[in-house]
Formats: C-alpha cells, structure tokens, sequence
C-alpha cells in the first residue's frame, strides 16, 4: 500500500514510460523522509528533555523536602530561645525590635554565568547553544551536573552521534545561571578578590561621597604603620596604596548574633548555624534549578512547535496524495 | 554579555516572609541596608497589619526596582496573597522562591516551580 502510495505521489496525470516514474520516486522519497524524520526526531528529543526535567524535578522535591526540614529545626530553634530568653534574659522575643538598622550583609549571592555560549534557554536573552560545557563542568556545584558531565564524557567516546545525544541529556543545552550563596568578604582574601572588586563597584560609589576622605588617609594610615612593606617589592607606592583603598573600606560585617546581645542562648546560635546551612546549600542549589527547568520547559515548548509543525506538513502531504489517488481512480 | 553584567550586580538575597523567617534568614547574615540617605532594606517583615498592597509594592521593589537582588524568598502564605502577582513572575533575574513558615507547612499544589511542571505536562 505505501509503495503504492510513493508511486501514485510521483505519478504525473498523463501516463509517463516506467523509468521515469522510477526517477522521480527516488527524487520524492528524501523529501518524504525529512518530514516523518523530523517529527519522529523531535518526539525523541522531547521524550529525552523530558526524561531529564523529571530528573531535575526530583532533586528539586529533594531539596524542598530538606529546606523546609531545616525552616522547622530554625523555627523551633527561635522557639527555644524565646523561652530561655523570656525566662532568663528577661528578652521578650528574639525578632526585628534588634535588627541592626545598619547591617551589612555577611553572604551574599554570586550568579556565574558561561561566558561563551549565555543564556541557550533563553533565559538570559543570549543565542546559541551546547558550547561551554567544560566550563559548566567545572562551575556548576549541582551534584546532578556531575552525573551529566560524567555522561557527556561517555557520549564523547561515540563521536558525532555522541554529540546529537549530548544535547538531549544535559535537558536542552543548559547554559543558563548557576546561583551560590558564599561568605562576604571571602576568608581567602585572593580568590574572589578581583571578582568581588568589580561587583562591588556600585556599592564602592554609594560609599565614596562620605567615606572617601577618610579612607584614604586610614589608607595612608596603615600603609605607614606596615611600612609599606608587606607587598610584593614589584609593586609601586601608589599601588599598594590604591590597595589598601580598596580593601580596607571593606570591614567583616558584625556577626548578626550580636544584634541579640554578648550572651545569647544556645538554641539561637543552633538556628544560626542552621539558617546558614539552608542560605549557603540549598537556597542557591534550588534558585538554580528553578532557572534550569524553566530552561527545559522553554526547550520543551519549542521542541513541540517543531513536531506540531512537522506533524502538520505531513498531513497536507497526505491529503495531497489522497486527492491524487481520487483522481487517479476516476481516470481508471 | 548585559545579562552576564546584570548578573554579576545582584548579590543580595531578598526575603518576604513572617518575622520568624526573617529572623532566621538575617541570622544568616542575609540582610542588608543600603546607604543612606536610601536605606533601603533587603527584607520584609509581615504580619497581619500589613496589607496586601505593602507586600505587593515590595514584591515590586526587589524583583523590578532593585537591580542588586539575586534570590528574592517569599513565605507562601504571603506568596499566596499576592498570587496572581508571582505566578505572573516570569524574569530570569532575580529568581524568587516560595518557602515555607511557622504556622503554615509548604504546600506543593502552590509552589509556583510545581505550577509550571502541571502546565508542562497539562499541555
């Protein structure tokens, strides 16, 4: 019947000699491919995006089924404190009459982003796709990245074809924002330094109309009493100077426990350490997976538009063949 | 190469929740005060004096205004008062996230990330 199909399809009105029609069946029948291929193609990589967004998905109800664990052990930590504190501190509740009106935030987000190829998903407005994989490999602090990586290094081993699946596992070529919450100024010191220097550049000018004065003689200040010394001998005066600009206006935020006083009771100090558990680790991991999916689905809409597509040119090459044979048949 | 800038400028976590899950968040050393004569707070505290209008005027605040927040976490039971207004959140930056509170335990069947899996398997 199909062969039938391809013949009448190729098959001109009037009655042509046999080889011809052979030509143009063969002409006919790559075109005829690529439509059926396509829509079978694009089911594939749908079925794989979604295989993987299923994956996210998981880790994604994992990490919730962790937060709000770690939000109760807090509330009944704050709970506890409030308790201890009403009965011997004489603190009625540990809450915003103690907020530091002047706090400076101690963690802050770092979003990193591949430079080369931004924002595949279109989440970020960038084009382009599947090109920085090495550096997401080595950014991304996602466990399940790690298990993409480790079978994106399979898939290279199978070469041009390993490429095609490469862009189905990894959920549509993700390119888009890995979020991390990290301590403000870094402990280091070094790492992060230039990074740090040029996020805080809006902030730096918020500073500079009230502190510029000063800072720059503290700066002098304590360049004087290190004896300038203390950097690499290649550097210039100025530079040290400018150094110690930059860095010194930086002071460790205040701990906020102290908001709550010298002595603060131990439960209060157990919600800190679990608040920073919950900041520092899942937070980021969960904003990053949010983007994530919402990059899958966008791959996934698209995707589906392509076979809606290719479904449909199929159908009116169909109908066109059915039209064909009506005539054909009349003829006969 | 401007989302990567854009990015790079939104380093605070904002929070809109109850005053427990303020609190603990700024234990955390999340909060932070702008310069004045701005002194703009990266947090809210709500309770049921605050009206729907305050929560939504901040909503605004962190997501639009502030180009210097990265995460905005919003309790769902506020998230829910202002519905209409997150689920209609669409932006990459800042990425907001619904977290549970004291008095009201974190429901699925709200969280707008669980929102979008419905839709995209609902189609």
């Amino acid at each position: 019947m199909k062969a039938f199909l391809e013949r009448m399809d190729t098959e001109p009105d009037t009655q042509p000699d046999a080889p011809n029609t052979q030509t143009q069946t063969q002409a006919t029948k790559p075109e005829r491919r690529t439509t059926e291929e396509e829509a079978e193609s694009e089911s594939q990589r749908i079925d794989t995006l979604l295989a993987g967004y299923l994956t996210l998905l998981d880790e994604y109800t994992a990490l919730r089924t962790d937060l709000t664990a770690l939000q109760a052990r807090i509330f009944q930590d704050l709970a506890r404190a409030n308790f201890a504190g009403a009965a011997e501190r004489g603190v009625r509740h540990y809450g915003r009459d103690y907020y530091d009106e002047r706090m400076q935030a101690g963690r802050r987000v770092h979003v990193r982003i591949p430079v080369q190829g931004s924002g595949g998903n279109g989440l970020s407005g960038d084009g382009g796709r599947n090109k920085t994989k090495r550096e997401r490999e080595t950014t991304s602090p996602i466990g399940l990245e790690e298990d993409v990586a480790a079978r994106r290094v399979n898939s290279r081993s199978d070469g041009v074809n390993g490429e095609e699946r490469r862009g189905g596992e990894e959920g549509g070529g993700w390119n888009g924002p890995v979020f991390s919450v990290e301590v403000y100024p870094p402990p280091g010191g070094e790492e992060g330094q230039e990074s740090e220097n040029s996020v805080e550049q809006p902030e730096g000018k918020e500073f500079s109309a009230d502190e510029e004065g000063s800072s720059g003689a503290r700066g002098k200040e304590i360049n004087a009493i290190n004896g300038g010394g203390e950097q690499d001998g290649s550097l210039t005066t100025s530079e040290t100077d400018d150094d110690d600009v930059k860095r010194k206006p930086k002071p460790k935020p205040a701990d906020p426990l102290r908001w709550f006083g010298i002595l603060t009771p131990l439960p209060l100090r157990q919600a800190q350490s679990n608040a920073i558990r919950a900041v520092e680790e899942i937070i980021p991991r969960l904003a990053t997976l949010s983007a994530k999916m919402a990059g899958v689905e966008l791959e996934v809409r698209r995707a589906r538009k392509r076979r809606a597509k290719a479904e449909k040119a199929e159908e009116r090459r169909l109908a066109e063949l059915g039209d064909k044979m009506a005539k054909v048949n009349v003829a006969a | 190469m401007a989302s990567q800038a854009d990015s790079r400028d939104r380093q605070f976590l904002a929070v809109i929740g109850d005053e427990d899950s303020v609190t603990g968040l700024l234990l955390a050393g999340i909060g932070h005060v702008t310069a004045p004569p701005d002194n703009q707070k990266n947090f809210l505290v709500v309770d049921d004096k605050t009206d729907n209008a305050a929560i939504e005027a901040a909503f605004e605040r962190f997501t639009t205004e502030r180009k210097d927040i990265g995460i905005v976490l919003i309790n769902q039971h506020i998230a829910d008062r202002i519905r209409n207004r997150v689920d209609t959140y669409t932006q990459a930056f800042p990425t907001v996230l619904e977290i549970p509170s004291k008095d009201h335990p974190y429901d699925p069947e709200k969280d707008s990330v669980l929102r979008r899996v419905r839709r995209l398997f609902g189609e």
